[in-house]
């Protein structure tokens, strides 16, 4: 389960961060971070990107790179 | 989480003497500002220098570099902005700068600003920012927004835990700032930030890594500070390690930090990231407390319509037309007052003392075609550029520039370029200038030029005139048709080369989307200000030069060698002369369309003023008959001036103003050149001037543009490879638009 699979409304908590190198590295800069609650609020009209809510701020992030970080669904 | 308990003070992270702490020392003090992008830095900085900010570029690149040297209570301050970054690792322009700069130039201090609404991704930068051992004051800013919020900041808390003084501000409201001066120019012994703690494992490594530094490099510490050598080599930081020059010797990096990967079964790149995100976010929850009833901020509630699945294209759309009519609309008016005043009375007056001196024919000629004409060149720019330089800064203060490149990106991304992309193209129709200008919203060098790149092929205002008189002599029964093919041929062109260079010239570089949304926020009117017009003011001073120096040349390759009776003969008839035969496949081997094209150098619509010049022989003589007096002059220019503000508030009111306006000027076209038209039906036929147009559409972007590009990225570099591609392209569709239309019977 990746991030890209959320739908809005939906959360998940971060279990791996699969990207490597630079993007890896921007992502956690922003607080992607393992163990890190998220939540999916949009997706742009159309289609890409989406917009996720973590540690109390929105993020904008294309499908490409949020399926890259796998997740698990919580309530 | 038991990091940030771990506090101790540490003499590495006190260099033996500051120069803050010599009291009424005349010397000057360097502070840097460092924050978050949207945590209102730019509206402190511009709140405490105001206008004594300087912009410029950081060297070598295309970042905005501000500063500002004033005194304040009897010492000299200078005072510099670093780029707004969220870290200082390596992987952004912007980051990469700032890290230099604290780093080599080494600041008397920094200040910090942290949005305190956003408390704990801005004290991730903190956290780095303590690494460097210099003196920080944190601005903990945006201050009034986290109060009504119902947050409570424990600032006396927080100032003890990091050991640094924190001073709560609101830069919008100006408050706050006294307080943040005074703190980060006094005695500096309570700025000295605390060296926080890692953890046991991160600790040990690092302690490893000292010793060996201490041991067998003392040198690098000359250079750089010890606690930020020894993490960037944990890192294993490729700018650091190159910058050191260690080679190989790595082992003693290797063995020492073994151990900590094992344990995180991570690299230590992210192992240090996440201890310090861990850091900032204990931090937080010491400091912080926020209600626990959250009620709808103002910013969800307008992105649900803003960022709508089915309203949120056209609401872009409907917010990008209003822009671009502003932009245009508020400006024209002031352009065409400057450029009336200036063919009018400047050139008459100059004209008339010029002959009371008895001046020498070609230096009046000079004087009013050569420089007057030059300086009004530049002049009638300047309103647009201020005017899309305040749009622009209105969008991206305002936090609604991110959502357009949320909402755009999906269609911008296909041709390589970024959701922001949209709107320097957008601006490209009304003109290229300020639209290569405002690439600069773009973060990524790769992104701004490429769009810089593809903006000549949208068409601009400059082009419509030449469209005008061909469709007006050739195809006045199509002429939407036509013109309408134009700008979608363009567009079509522009999506073909973002591919084709997205595929070579930019192969492999992989560009990233990952973008804050912040929230929105009303921008100060003074930071709008101040953008407006270092912007404009830049403009006027450094491409104004180059400008200036074009026309006259181009004045001098129109009259000289001088006393030429024919154009022909002119240097430009003979440059024309030389590249007529290569147009001949294309349908316009004449030199007189090749001399108007070259002459478009300086503006496209210049094509057409040649072409009326070359095919229409002695037209002038025409307002010999009365010259108005100085007093009837500078009156005309006032009330000339009212009538241009008028008109210009109007259009605001009225945003259809433009549509009307560009049709009362065709007409006005349409008598100015009739004489040029029917000489160019007897020198085109329809099929070579439909190649003609095309080929004014899409060859070389002006000389302004050029100026533009070579501002903004600081070499020649993109303007040469515009250029370049631009004259192939032309070329390539001029000839197969005419060979293939004479193929298919219509030429």
């Amino acid at each position: 389960m990746n991030l890209a699979m959320l739908k809005p409304g939906e959360y998940g908590r971060i279990t791996k961060m699969g990207a490597i190198g630079p993007i890896k590295r921007r992502l956690m800069d922003m607080g992607v971070l393992v163990g890190e609650k998220v939540k999916v609020e949009k997706i742009a009209p159309l289609g890409d990107p989406m917009e996720v809510t973590i540690k109390s701020y929105s993020l904008s992030l294309r499908k490409k790179e949020a399926e890259g970080i796998l997740v698990e669904v919580i309530k | 989480m038991s990091s940030e308990s771990g506090v101790q003070s540490s003499e590495l992270n006190n260099p033996p003497q500051s120069p803050l702490n010599l009291r009424g020392d005349k010397r000057g003090v360097t502070i840097a500002v460092a924050g978050n992008p949207n945590s209102g830095k730019s509206t402190l900085i511009n709140a405490i220098a105001g206008t004594r900010l300087h912009v410029g570029n950081w060297p070598g690149v295309t970042v905005e570099k501000k500063s500002a040297m004033f005194e304040h209570e009897g010492r000299q301050i200078r005072i510099v902005d670093l780029p707004g970054t969220y870290s200082l690792s390596p992987y952004t322009q912007e980051e990469i700068i700032a890290r230099d700069y604290l780093v080599h130039e080494k600041p008397d201090a920094i200040i910090n600003v942290v949005d305190a609404t956003n408390l704990e991704r801005n004290l991730y930068l903190t956290v780095q920012l303590l690494e460097l051992g210099i003196p920080v004051v944190m601005a903990l800013n945006i201050h009034d927004e986290a109060v009504s919020k119902g947050y409570k900041i424990d600032i006396k808390t927080m100032e003890d835990i990091l050991g640094i003084e924190v001073i709560p501000t609101v830069a919008t409201k100006k408050t706050g700032l006294n307080d943040l001066l005074k703190a980060v120019t006094s005695n500096t012994s309570v700025h000295h930030p605390k060296k926080l703690n890692y953890g046991s494992d991160i600790e040990s490594a690092a302690s490893a890594v000292e010793r060996q530094i201490k041991n067998s490099y003392p040198q690098l510490l000359e250079k750089n500070p010890l606690r930020w050598l020894v993490f960037k080599l944990m890192e294993r930081d490729s700018y650091v390690m190159d910058e050191i020059k260690i080679g190989d010797n790595i082992s003693f990096i290797e063995e020492a930090t073994k151990h900590l990967i094992k344990a995180h079964g991570d690299d230590v790149e992210s192992i240090m990231a996440d201890e310090r995100y861990a850091l900032a976010s204990g931090l937080t929850h010491e400091v912080l407390k926020k209600p626990e009833f959250k009620k709808m901020e103002m910013t969800e509630k307008i992105d649900k319509f803003v960022l709508n699945r089915f309203l949120g294209i056209p609401i872009f759309l409907a917010a990008m037309w209003i822009m671009f009519k502003l932009t245009f609309d508020v400006s024209t008016p002031f352009a065409d007052w400057m450029d009336a005043m200036i063919t009018g009375p400047f050139k008459r007056w100059a004209e008339a003392i010029l002959g009371l001196i008895q001046a020498p024919e070609w230096t009046t000629s000079l004087a009013t075609d050569g420089v007057i004409a030059g300086v009004g060149f530049v002049l009638v720019f300047v309103p647009v550029i201020f005017a899309m330089m305040f749009f622009i800064t209105f969008l991206e203060g305002s936090g609604y520039m991110a959502r357009a490149a949320f909402v755009m990106d999906r269609a911008m991304h296909s041709m390589g370029l970024h959701g922001k992309s949209f709107i320097p193209m957008l601006l490209g129709f009304g003109c290229n200038v300020p639209a290569v200008y405002a690439t600069r919203t773009l973060e990524n060098p790769r992104d701004k030029a490429l769009t810089a790149l593809l903006i000549p092929l949208m068409s601009c205002g400059a082009r419509l005139p030449v469209y005008v008189v061909f469709i007006g002599a050739f195809f006045a029964a199509n002429a939407g048709t036509v013109l309408w093919s134009l700008y979608v041929m363009g567009i079509a062109l522009a999506v073909l080369m973002g591919i084709i260079f997205k595929k070579t010239l930019f192969k492999g570089e992989s560009p990233m989307f990952i973008m804050e949304l912040p929230p929105y926020r009303m921008p100060s009117f003074k930071s709008l200000m101040i953008h407006t017009w270092e912007k404009g003011k830049h403009f006027l001073i450094k491409a104004g030069t180059y400008i200036f120096a074009v026309s006259i040349l181009v004045w001098f390759l129109l009259n000289l060698p001088w006393g030429v009776e024919h154009k022909k003969d002119s240097y430009l008839g003979q440059v024309g002369q030389v590249f007529a035969p290569a147009l001949e496949p294309l349908g316009f081997g004449n030199w007189e369309a090749a001399s108007s094209l070259v002459s478009g150098l300086i503006a496209k619509e210049i094509v057409v003023g040649t072409m009326g010049e070359i095919y229409v022989q002695s037209t002038d003589d025409t307002d010999q008959t009365e010259v108005p007096t100085l007093t009837d002059d500078l009156k005309e220019m006032g009330t000339s001036f009212a009538t241009a503000a008028k008109d210009a508030a109007e259009n605001v009111i009225s945003t259809f103003g433009v549509a009307s306006m560009s049709s009362e000027e065709s007409t006005e076209e349409t008598e100015e050149r009739t004489p040029l038209r029917g000489i160019l039906k007897g020198q085109f036929t329809p099929l070579s001037a439909y190649a003609f147009i095309v080929f004014v559409l899409l060859y070389m972007p002006c000389v302004v543009v050029a100026i533009a590009m070579k501002q903004e990225f600081g070499t020649w570099k993109w303007f040469g490879i515009a250029f370049a591609y631009q004259m192939v392209l032309a070329w390539v569709v001029a000839f197969v638009i005419y060979q293939g239309g004479k193929l298919l019977g219509l030429g």
